[in-house]
């Protein structure tokens, strides 16, 4: 109960710098991977504060996401291609929480305000366990299409949901049970982020749209300009030390960094080799420490925000999503 | 490297000489790997036959548990040889070996894969190992869930497949390679099953899968349309997987030079050998027939209301040839292979007995369909296994705007190629192999393959380029565009003068605008007319797609959802009934 005290807002709220984090990566070695070779470890890497970087779990060629129990964040549950698994031990011992009716996760989210209840996104839709991923029902009754890539539960009040799929970004205020259009029409959503300073700001990116902002609590969302339409922008990172500082990623587009919350944005690709990027993120626990995950590079990070870049291990990788964790305290 | 190819050679000229009895077919293939020509180390294949024959367990056990160490590679493609191993051990293998083998189940979590085939191979083998290791806790599996539960999901898996295929066909359909991936499981469930009604559907459902094959088998070669083939496969028909089958099943055709691994997996379980009826329906050729087949697309994750869709088959099948289609369109990603022409030649081993046309669509919107692709890297991660996929002279694949439409043996083919579409060409396969080909001034080329004549009216000008290894390439860089084929026996005709004078007087319209238009009196007396995007229609009658059989013809016939299957030869009958899991 102490324990649950603490952790739910320092779950809810990253910035609490004083805080110590373990960076979670999803990724897969694929560079000179090719179909029938073995495959070069992957899945799950973590490190620590100042640790080296550690292979946690199975080694498993496709792990999307993942999100932690704010009530114990060494329980991870993570979307992956044999279902939603649930990572004891800071990702250590898998149990698969899916059946065959799943395949091809995408996404997931634990409601911090209902840690039992669990959202993941797939190819056939949203599903939801309210019992801390024993069962599990559709939670996609209202989407037409169903094919869900982003996933996030609004961390301000239990229930409410924001979905991207292939037809826009859409929130549901019920679990799931029922859906109305936010925004991103006819564009591929790809991922969506609440921001850690005002939880009624959302971003969300897309394939081919560009990005897109909503500034009332993800009823609606709007274009936010020109940035990286025709591209496909593939994560988005709020900094938790400054409201103002916003981070995106896409392929050929590198790592662009805003300090006006979206308002204009800077090229932050000087020393990356390739302005392929998968997945930005800020270091919760380090101002000025962004982290990029560059295609079939390597992880590299940066101490002044994306100025200069140098080489942080998981070499020839791609990191599809990266998650700071709050460290137990025991 | 020689050496090698003396011993395949030695090995393929072994396999074929003259067709021995099926228990003697069974037990070269299984001698092949049980004692390999090379000395290279044991694989698991030589395992695995090894243990069939009850020859060297010891050296069997030591590298077992050397391969095992090295670790596991190969996701559900190292669980179907390992699960064989598993149920031929019979006490052969040392108590370490067995223990390693049951510790990588907890090691190693193998990927569930993105396709039927996969799922069906992992969940076959996670049913038999769980069977086996009845009383696994969780946490000595790598799922983390027990036996019982392993063993109830992957049950569960299997049924619903099996119901699926019996109502609404296969969605990885009639594929020449694949279909050995479907044949393996059903052969491991058939023999080590210890549920019965598992045994028997998975008996049964051999029975389906290889009648399935039989009735578009042209002595031994598996002809068009396909769910997926390779770029070899899909030109030189005799190589695929599907002649080994044939060999070791009917004795028909020649197996591969050297055995495929679903060949010798097939043999170390049941050994199936198929019932009578089924030898009848694959190697009767004594009269022409038509032959129809429903299956189903693969799952269309995006842009569909629906997961699968129908796929019409129609194949047209006599002694001298088969000509054989779906109805086009984008069925299966990358390697559909959409219509075909296949003659007969008595020895089709490097013989390229075929012709066909295709668009060759590439396409990021096919891939996000079909998979999980994030967008920038779809069409590059396809393209590093299967390599002519985004290319512009490929002879495989399914594409967005073409329609088929086949009566007998006539086909149309019709292109509707939106501008600004990348290769907005078509490419037509033109066999080196061909014989007394000829451009008629008419705009017909006429051809013969065997003992078929073949007329082929392009709709629009052409120019023919090289293709490497022979043959010919026809190209047409015209949006609109389509081709008229009729096939027939050589010996229905004098000569080619003969046969091209018949085609000359048949009435032949066509338009290409403001879509592709053919109104064509086919050589059996039918008027044929397609438009495209409208259904066909056969003497003025549209054809209706809704009253497509799962299977139809003289041979099998199936109800959509009927979970049924009659097979008929003449007076011999045999219905599978998958609700009362009977054989009668």
């Amino acid at each position: 109960m102490f324990l649950m005290k603490w952790m739910l807002p320092l779950a809810m709220l990253p910035c609490a710098l004083a805080a110590q984090y373990t960076l979670y990566t999803c990724m897969v070695t694929s560079k000179g991977y090719v179909v029938g070779a073995k495959l070069p470890p992957s899945g799950i890497f973590r490190k620590a504060p100042a640790g080296p970087w550690q292979h946690a779990g199975y080694n498993h060629p496709f792990v999307s996401a993942l999100d932690f129990d704010p009530r114990n964040p060494s329980v991870l549950y993570v979307a992956a291609g044999n279902g939603l698994i649930q990572a004891t031990d800071k990702g250590e011992h898998w149990k698969i929480l899916t059946g065959s009716d799943v395949t091809e996760l995408m996404d997931v989210s634990v409601d911090p305000n209902a840690p039992a209840d669990i959202y993941f996104s797939h190819t056939r839709g949203i599903r939801v366990s309210h019992d801390g991923g024993t069962t599990w029902s559709d939670a996609s009754a209202g989407l037409h299409h169903k094919y869900t890539m982003a996933l996030r539960v609004d961390r301000q009040h239990k229930g409410v949901l924001l979905a991207g799929n292939e037809e826009g970004i859409f929130r549901s205020e019920d679990g799931g049970r029922s859906w109305k259009l936010a925004g991103a029409a006819g564009y591929q959503a790809l991922h969506l982020e609440q921001s850690p300073h005002d939880p009624c700001r959302w971003l969300a990116s897309t394939q081919g749209g560009g990005l897109f902002v909503s500034s009332d609590c993800g009823v609606t969302f709007e274009s936010n300009g020109s940035l990286a339409v025709g591209r496909n922008l593939s994560d988005i990172a709020f900094d938790p030390a400054a409201p103002n500082r916003l981070a995106v990623a896409g392929w050929g587009l590198g790592v662009m960094l805003s300090e006006d919350n979206g308002k204009t944005w800077q090229s932050r690709n000087t020393g990356l080799p390739t302005t392929n990027v998968w997945s930005v993120a800020f270091d919760p626990a380090t101002p000025g420490r962004l982290y990029a995950g560059v295609h079939e590079e390597a992880l590299y990070v940066s101490q002044n925000y994306g100025r200069s870049w140098t080489k942080d291990g998981l070499e020839g990788s791609r990191v599809f999503r990266m998650r700071f964790v709050p460290e137990v305290r025991k | 490297m020689m050496l090698r190819l003396t011993a395949l050679l030695l090995l393929s000229l072994q396999l074929q000489a003259a067709a021995p009895p099926f228990p003697q077919r069974v037990q070269q293939v299984i001698n092949a790997f049980a004692h390999p020509a090379n000395p290279a180390p044991l694989s698991y294949s030589n395992i695995a036959a090894k243990l069939k024959l009850h020859e060297d367990p010891a050296e069997c056990s030591r590298r077992l548990q050397e391969l095992l160490a090295e670790g596991p590679t190969g996701d559900m493609f190292w669980m179907f040889p390992v699960t064989a191993i598993a149920y031929l051990d019979q006490g052969q293998l040392s108590e370490p070996a067995r223990q390693a083998m049951r510790q990588s189940l907890k090691t190693y979590m193998p990927y569930r894969g993105d396709t039927e085939n996969h799922w069906l191979l992992y969940y076959t083998c996670l049913y038999l190992m769980a069977q086996q290791w009845p009383d696994l806790t969780g946490d000595q599996w790598f799922t983390g869930k027990s036996s019982q539960e392993n063993m109830r999901e992957a049950a569960g898996w299997i049924e619903s497949w099996v119901r699926l295929t019996t109502t609404r066909g296969q969605g990885e359909y009639d594929s020449p390679h694949y279909m050995g991936v479907y044949l393996l499981p059903m052969s491991y469930l058939a023999e080590w099953a210890r549920d019965p009604a598992m045994k028997q559907r998975a008996s049964m459902m051999l029975d389906y899968l290889i009648a399935d094959y039989a009735a578009e088998s042209l002595d031994g070669v598996y002809v068009g349309a396909h769910s997926r083939v390779y770029d070899n496969g899909a030109v030189e028909k005799w190589n695929n997987v599907s002649s080994d089958f044939a060999w070791l099943w009917f004795g028909q055709g020649y197996p591969l030079p050297s055995p495929s691994s679903f060949l010798l997996f097939y043999t170390l379980a049941s050994a199936y050998e198929p019932p009578a009826i089924l030898q009848q329906i694959a190697t009767d050729r004594s009269r022409p027939y038509t032959h129809y087949e429903r299956k189903r697309t693969r799952n269309r994750w995006r842009f569909y209301d629906d997961l699968h869709g129908p796929v019409y088959k129609t194949t047209y099948m006599r002694r001298e040839y088969a000509v054989s289609s779906d109805q086009g369109g984008t069925l299966q990603p990358i390697q559909e292979h959409s219509w075909d022409v296949t003659w007969h030649v008595d020895d089709p081993r490097g013989v390229q007995n075929t012709l066909y046309s295709l668009h060759p669509y590439s396409s990021l919107q096919e891939l996000q369909t079909y998979f999980t692709f994030p967008p920038d890297q779809g069409v590059a991660e396809v393209v590093s296994s299967k390599k002519s996929y985004d290319s512009p002279d490929k002879f495989v694949g399914g594409s967005a705007y073409e329609q088929i439409f086949q009566d007998q043996d006539s086909v149309i083919v019709l292109y509707d190629i939106p501008p600004g579409t990348r290769f907005p060409h078509i490419n037509g396969f033109f066999s080196r192999d061909l014989a007394e080909v000829r451009e008629d001034p008419s705009g017909w080329i006429f051809a013969r393959g065997g003992d078929a004549l073949i007329a082929c009216r392009p709709l629009q000008p052409y120019a023919w380029r090289p293709i490497e290894g022979g043959g010919r390439r026809l190209f047409s860089p015209h949006l609109r565009n389509g081709m008229v084929v009729q096939v027939a026996a050589r010996s229905e005709f004098k000569d080619m003068d003969a046969f091209r004078q018949a085609i000359l007087a048949l009435p032949l319209e066509f338009k290409l605008d403001p879509v592709p238009t053919v109104r064509f009196r086919s050589l059996r007396g039918r008027d044929l007319q397609c438009t495209y995007g409208r259904p066909p229609a056969i003497n003025g009658a549209a054809l209706d797609y809704s009253k497509w059989p799962l299977f139809g013809g003289p041979f099998l016939e199936a109800a959509v959802d009927s979970e049924e299957l009659l097979l008929k030869h003449r007076t011999s009958r045999l219905k599978l009934d998958f609700r009362a899991l009977t054989r009668k």
